[in-house]
């Protein structure tokens, strides 16, 4: 099948890129071997905000044209780009305590952002969680992960402008800034990993997706039992949704 | 912790989590198609 | 009639049942209110007693007490619309959707404006901060603030009407949203008391302007959706 094949590509471009981040780029030479962790930091960061991208989108294309299967896409997007925001602050963290000292540092805009952004669609997953209707879900759902995906760029821009008007030396450090020993392969690892990131990402949207889609299926055929059942003795209903 | 600690630390984590959701995705995905050979 | 116009009409007239609903129900105002005084009591024990700090911390305690108090208020507003079914009755009727949402948001704003204009004059009081030489640009930031306080509460109070586990959920989601509001309402506040040294104080109330706008522009958007179900 050709999500197996896209699964062992991906599997292949991870293990190969993990490699190359490793073992063959040197250190950085200011921060040493903890510069290696910002190749899968980076990556998970840039795919997490791919997949919240998606979520919106797939929102919007469910409040638009009424097919659960946009809001199977946004699910899909949204629990994958959860985990890729998890990986992301993970990473940051790693990070953190060897080149700043310290694992966390509110000055830095892009750890508290992408806090916020697991707050946000932890939320959205808890609220499709707590939603029986698959109809009433998808809609719930596809709003608050519209009015989130607009919170963002709103959370960015303030918090950049918080972290540039508190001149510390904490992270402007001179000896502690980037300075890889080989540009070129610095760029080109990350991009690496990137790419390799970007096709396990693909493989793990199929996956999901296919199993919304199953998932919502199984509702349905609840659903055909419940009113087959209803229709043989009648029973009013003011069940929460 | 040494630098490498934190280096493994991150990539274990990682990896680890993208293996373990792709695992998970898969008993998922396999247990739904036995029970809709059930239901069939 | 224009739409514009009996959009307004509408929106008023929604603003004014819920006020007054809300009026004739004192208990949750009161209460609410309460809640904020014991919160900013509480704010004193635990980061005093010097009052160095605490009067540094005030612009952070004024907002979080007012945040946190907001959503109770957003809470009960909304409560009274699921309990009667008042909200489906609404939707029944053939007006804008965004009318509804804006007579709500204006209610909120309503019930949020005296919640923070109220909390700033009790922070001033237990944190010794002068807020009369800055009480134009103090006031600009609570009406600010308490519009982005009811545009997001009364937007997440539709989401999760009639939802399970509504109490946590409700501040769950509007919480995280409201971040950038509390950044820009505490820095726009600091700045206000200390005078503006860095010429700050515009940059953030912008901040603040933008916010509602945004926030007002999608809660009215989608409202709509969340009515038909």
């Amino acid at each position: 099948m050709k999500t197996r094949i896209l699964g062992v590509v991906a599997l292949a471009a991870i293990v190969a890129a993990t490699f190359v981040a490793l073992v063959v780029v040197p250190p950085d030479q200011n921060q040493g071997d903890a510069q290696r962790i910002m190749y899968p930091h980076v990556a998970s960061a840039w795919l997490a905000y791919l997949s919240f991208g998606v979520t919106a989108l797939a929102g919007i294309g469910w409040l638009w044209k009424r097919d659960l299967r946009f809001d199977a896409v946004a699910v899909s997007g949204a629990e994958i780009g959860v985990m890729f925001t998890a990986f992301a602050i993970w990473g940051g963290m790693m990070w953190g305590r060897p080149v700043w000292g310290v694992f966390w540092q509110w000055e830095d805009p892009r750890l508290t952002t992408t806090a916020l952004l697991l707050a946000l669609y932890v939320g959205y997953l808890l609220l499709r969680r707590l939603t029986d209707d698959p109809e009433r879900r998808a809609t719930r759902a596809a709003i608050v992960g519209l009015v989130a995906a607009v919170d963002i760029p709103i959370v960015h821009f303030s918090v950049e402008w918080w972290r540039g008007l508190h001149q510390t030396a904490t992270i402007a450090s001179p000896d502690k800034v980037l300075n890889p020993a080989a540009p070129m392969a610095f760029v080109g690892t990350l991009l690496g990993m990137l790419a390799a990131f970007t096709l396990a990402w693909a493989y793990l949207m199929v996956r999901r997706y296919q199993l919304a889609r199953r998932e919502l299926e199984r509702e349905e055929r609840g659903r055909i039992e419940r009113i087959v059942e209803a229709r043989s003795n009648p029973v009013p209903s003011e069940a929460l949704r | 912790m040494t630098d490498a600690g934190y280096v493994i630390a991150a990539y274990g984590v990682i990896l680890g989590g993208l293996g373990l959701y792709a695992l998970a995705l898969w008993r998922r995905l396999r247990g739904a198609a036995r029970r809709d050979d059930d239901a069939a | 009639m224009s739409t514009l116009a009996s959009d307004t009409r509408v929106a008023l007239a929604i603003a004014r049942k819920d006020a007054l609903a809300e009026l004739r129900g004192r208990h949750a105002t009161v209460s609410t209110l309460f809640f904020a005084a014991v919160v900013l009591l509480l704010f004193g024990f635990a980061l005093g007693p010097d009052s160095a700090r605490l009067a540094a911390a005030a612009p952070g305690l004024l907002w979080l007490a007012v945040v946190f108090a907001g959503v109770l208020a957003v809470n009960r507003l909304h409560l009274l619309e699921t309990d009667d079914g008042a909200l489906e009755q609404l939707a029944l009727y053939p007006v804008a959707r965004r009318a509804i949402y804006a007579g709500k948001a204006l209610a909120g704003f309503a019930a949020m404006l005296l919640l923070g204009l109220l909390v700033l004059g009790a922070v001033g009081v237990l944190f010794a901060v002068d807020i009369a030489s800055a009480w134009l640009p103090l006031l600009a930031t609570v009406v600010l603030g308490a519009l982005g306080v009811a545009a997001v509460g009364t937007f997440y109070a539709g989401v999760t009407v009639r939802l399970r586990a509504r109490e946590v959920m409700l501040p769950l989601l509007m919480l995280p949203v409201l971040a950038p509001l509390l950044l820009g309402a505490v820095k726009a506040t600091s700045a206000a008391l200390a005078g503006d040294p860095f010429g700050e104080l515009g940059a953030w109330l912008q901040l603040l302007v933008a916010f509602d706008v945004i926030m007002v522009v999608a809660g009215a958007a989608t409202y709509g959706f969340l009515l038909e179900d």
